[in-house]
């Protein structure tokens, strides 16, 4: 029964190391896409005056 | 690279992230319910098919980091560098999973987390490798940071055969191997089957990571493009 646990452990730190990966990728996606609808932006403002 | 090019599809494909979403969780029920509990080890055995498929994950990423390296210093498409970013990023990430099980396996079977033969040190070795890859690549200039990168991606792709054969060749406290090992290794049919799909679905979530890395790849580039752009208009007075 106590190797049941350590077996969940250590399934719980494989699956979990993989979702915080894509999470932090996808937050990183999102970031960058947002800095650039930002940059755009500005240069379009720029080009209105 | 167009900025449309990089904003545009989405960078997995839903028939991609799903079948390896699916794959995982089926994998997960051939691991916990299906596949029967090996004799002499017992239950903490079932981190095998989730231990060796991290680390055969890690090898292919290693292998097509280091090919994309050298097409990038062959051909300096940017193409080549975002995957080989892509894939490099992912060594990191499958060798953490392959040594954290392989380390909490050890403590209920040994007796202890960690002991330097052969093959866990090798292993280690090719985890502050590729650590360092990302550090160098974050700290070098761009003229200069694929070339630095591709020496060390060689480095790492010549530490994989060292890893797979290092059980072969010295005595090490880590287990023979199951496949391939010459006489009295094997595996029964269960069990080599549900290694073997995971394999595949470790392959299928790898293959969804490094085309969502890939794309942040072309993202940061792309950003880093219109920024310089911006200034220049703005320097000339535009």
């Amino acid at each position: 029964m106590e190797n049941l646990s350590w077996l969940f452990y250590a399934y719980g730190i494989g699956i979990g190391v993989l979702f915080a990966y894509v999470f932090q990728i996808s937050r990183r996606e999102q970031t960058l896409r947002r800095r650039m609808a930002d940059l755009q932006a500005t240069v379009e403002e720029h080009w209105k005056k | 690279m167009s900025t449309q090019r990089a904003t545009g599809s989405p960078a997995v494909p839903l028939w991609l992230g799903g079948t390896a979403a699916l794959a995982m969780i089926v994998h997960l029920y051939l691991v916990f319910v299906w596949v029967p509990t090996e004799s002499s080890m017992g239950i903490i055995q079932r981190i095998f098919y989730f231990h060796v498929p991290a680390a055969m994950t890690a090898f292919v990423a290693c292998f097509v980091g280091g090919v994309a390296s050298i097409l990038y210093l062959a051909t300096r498409n940017h193409k080549w560098d975002d995957l080989s970013v892509a894939s490099n990023e992912t060594v990191v990430v499958f060798e953490a999973i392959n040594i954290a099980m392989g380390s909490i396996w050890g403590r209920r079977v040994w007796g202890i987390w960690w002991t330097w033969d052969a093959k866990l040190t090798s292993a280690f070795v090719l985890f502050f490798l590729y650590v360092a890859y990302l550090l160098i690549r974050r700290a070098t200039p761009v003229e200069v940071r694929a070339t630095v990168c591709a020496v060390i991606c060689i480095l790492g792709m010549l530490d994989v055969p060292l890893i797979y054969l290092s059980n072969r060749i010295f005595r090490t406290q880590h287990p023979a191997p199951v496949i391939g090992g010459g006489p009295g290794s094997g595996l029964a049919p269960e069990m080599l089957f549900t290694l073997l799909f995971g394999m595949c679905a470790m392959l299928l979530v790898w293959g969804s990571m490094v085309r969502l890395r890939r794309r942040v790849a072309q993202l940061e580039r792309a950003a880093e493009d219109l920024v310089r752009r911006t200034n220049e208009m703005i320097d000339q007075g535009i």
